[in-house]
């Protein structure tokens, strides 16, 4: 694996994908939309109903769970403790960043390359599917994470601001910067991998984009698992699924270059 | 050792055969043009010596590298023009060089860029985004990529295809300067003008080899030389003087205009104006008819037709 022609595809696409007005509104707008959405609905629980929601006997074992992870919380009044866990619900939510990123930046990135024709000139040089795979998905992820972290930061602001500042040391536990150093970056590198693995076999942009959006799915389950208190990711489990998506992220890589045929995409797409 | 050398290669789409045992050598230095018509299997043979894809049978040689060893190092040292010029449309052109020179492991791409824009003419251009540069600037674009690596051994994929007159004839000054440079140049064009301007050989294909000379040779390989005899007049004692000349194979007038077939012009020729003469003709002009690569192209497509 050469580094140096990585990063001159890192580059590359950079500039590429940020000389596109639509690309800069996409991956600005589209995460500040992820990020109001919890506020929103912190906001309406809050403003209306929010006891009735607590006595739901699911929210109960979320409650209850989180108890368990953050001790400190149990000094907090009902709708304290159901805000927190709020919160702490955010971290999922910040998932959907890099793997919405992946399913629109991802989708193109190997297909624009078959439309405008370069990918047989760039098959021509010595760069290898590897690297051009991981260069590729790599240009997508790194903006992705850097954006999700952008956006948490913006959350926070917008939880202070709306007056919930004293529960955020609750909700920021080792387990929390664990999804948000390692576990985030994993499931960013992984979307964008399986986006380009993706658009490398799709006949178009189109067939593309219906295959990659199933990468959103396993994302939305973490969520909803999260949500409804079956597994309560702890500082152990979310360390083990950190490095168990790591692993997943290498093992991919070499799926997508297995599946990278250069000859038929070559033939097919002259 | 030859530049490229192909043995047996053989390349199968399923049932299709797109090239079939093609052996081939082509020298350091030389141009070769590979003539045939669309779906001759040019491409596909380009594709196979420049690693792109591998045949279903025989190997190949490019630079003294096999084709089917790790592709990397066989790329560092060829030049592959592709029949679509391919660019990013968003970036300048001298932004798209930088991105190409930058899977190749020289130093001294910055200088090389520079100078290839500045031979394709297209310096001037260089920040401007490719998307606003016509078909003719794209594939002098592309041909200045195509170099950057320094190639020993350049592979032009139809390089005027498509092009209006002038940026092809831009396209041929560029290629017969880089033939000067003794780069070994391998050219697939079903342009025969170009072929002739441009090539040393010319292999005529059609998913298998049905020529392969010099165009000069292929000449005499399928037409007796012919000579073209401007008289003053024309007279039966002329006609019955050429008639009894066994070195004449064939004649044919026209007016003043005589046309003659013979086997060894070097030869035969001045006897056989001597004998003009005699007859009472007056010789004007004489020359040898060329034929072109055009009618030698037709004849061995129709023939590959008829079998």
């Amino acid at each position: 694996m050469n580094w140096r022609r990585i990063r001159n595809i890192l580059f590359k696409e950079w500039e590429d994908i940020f000389s596109d007005l639509n690309n800069i509104l996409y991956v600005t707008l589209l995460p500040l939309l992820i990020i109001a959405e919890p506020l929103v609905v912190m906001w309406l629980v809050a403003r209306f109903g929010g006891e009735s929601l607590i006595a739901n006997s699911l929210i109960q074992s979320a409650i209850t769970n989180l108890s368990r992870e953050i001790p400190s919380a149990a000094v907090l009044t009902d709708m304290q403790q159901f805000q927190v866990l709020l919160l702490s619900q955010f971290k999922f939510f910040l998932m959907l960043i890099p793997t919405m990123i992946a399913v629109s930046f991802a989708t193109f990135s190997i297909i624009e390359e078959k439309q405008s024709r370069s990918l047989e000139p760039l098959l021509a040089t010595p760069v290898r599917t590897s690297e051009l795979l991981l260069g590729k998905a790599l240009s997508g992820a790194i903006p992705a994470v850097l954006v999700c972290w952008a956006c948490a930061a913006i959350f926070f602001v917008g939880v202070a601001i709306m007056g919930w500042g004293g529960l955020i040391p609750q909700v920021l536990t080792p387990s929390w910067y664990v999804i948000f150093f390692l576990l985030n970056p994993a499931v960013a590198l992984l979307s964008f991998l399986l986006g380009v693995i993706g658009s490398s076999r799709a006949k178009d942009a189109k067939n593309a984009q219906n295959m990659i959006l199933l990468i959103v799915l396993p994302v939305l389950v973490l969520i909803a698992i999260q949500i409804i208190g079956v597994v309560w990711f702890n500082l152990l489990l979310t360390l083990g699924l950190s490095i168990a998506l790591f692993i997943v992220d290498y093992l991919t890589l070499r799926i997508a270059v297995n599946l990278f045929q250069r000859e038929s995409i070559l033939i097919k797409w002259s | 050792m030859a530049a490229i050398e192909a043995h047996q290669l053989t390349r199968h789409f399923g049932k299709l055969v797109a090239v079939e045992n093609l052996d081939l050598e082509v020298a350091q230095g030389e141009v070769m043009g590979f003539l045939g018509p669309n779906g001759a299997g040019k491409t596909t043979t380009i594709r196979m010596l420049s690693g792109m894809i591998a045949p279903t049978s025989g190997y190949a040689r490019v630079a003294g590298i096999r084709t089917d060893d790790p592709v990397e190092k066989l790329h560092e040292v060829i030049g592959l023009l592709t029949e679509s010029p391919g660019f990013y449309n968003r970036l300048s052109a001298s932004r798209n060089l930088e991105y190409f020179a930058g899977f190749y492991s020289q130093n001294d791409m910055p200088s090389r860029i520079e100078s290839y824009l500045k031979i394709m003419g297209l310096w001037e251009r260089r920040n401007d985004p490719v998307g606003t540069f016509s078909k003719g600037m794209k594939q002098r674009l592309a041909l200045a990529r195509a170099l950057l690596p320094g190639p020993q051994v350049l592979f032009l994929d139809e390089p005027t295809s498509g092009l209006d007159p002038e940026a092809a004839e831009e396209v041929r000054g560029l290629i017969k300067k880089l033939s000067g440079e003794g780069r070994t140049i391998f050219l697939s064009t079903h342009n025969l003008t170009e072929a002739e301007q441009l090539c040393h050989r010319i292999a005529i294909f059609r998913n298998h080899l049905l020529a392969l000379n010099t165009p000069e040779r292929l000449r005499r390989q399928l037409f007796q030389r012919r000579v073209s005899i401007r008289l003053d007049k024309f007279n039966e004692a002329i006609s019955e003087a050429l008639k009894k000349l066994a070195a004449v194979k064939f004649f044919e007038h026209q007016e003043n205009q005589l046309s003659l077939s013979v086997d060894n012009l070097e030869k035969d020729l001045p006897g056989i104006i001597q004998t003009i003469v005699f007859a009472g003709g007056g010789v004007l002009e004489v020359k040898e008819e060329e034929h072109s690569l055009e009618e030698i192209y037709l004849i061995l497509i129709r023939e590959e037709d008829k079998a």
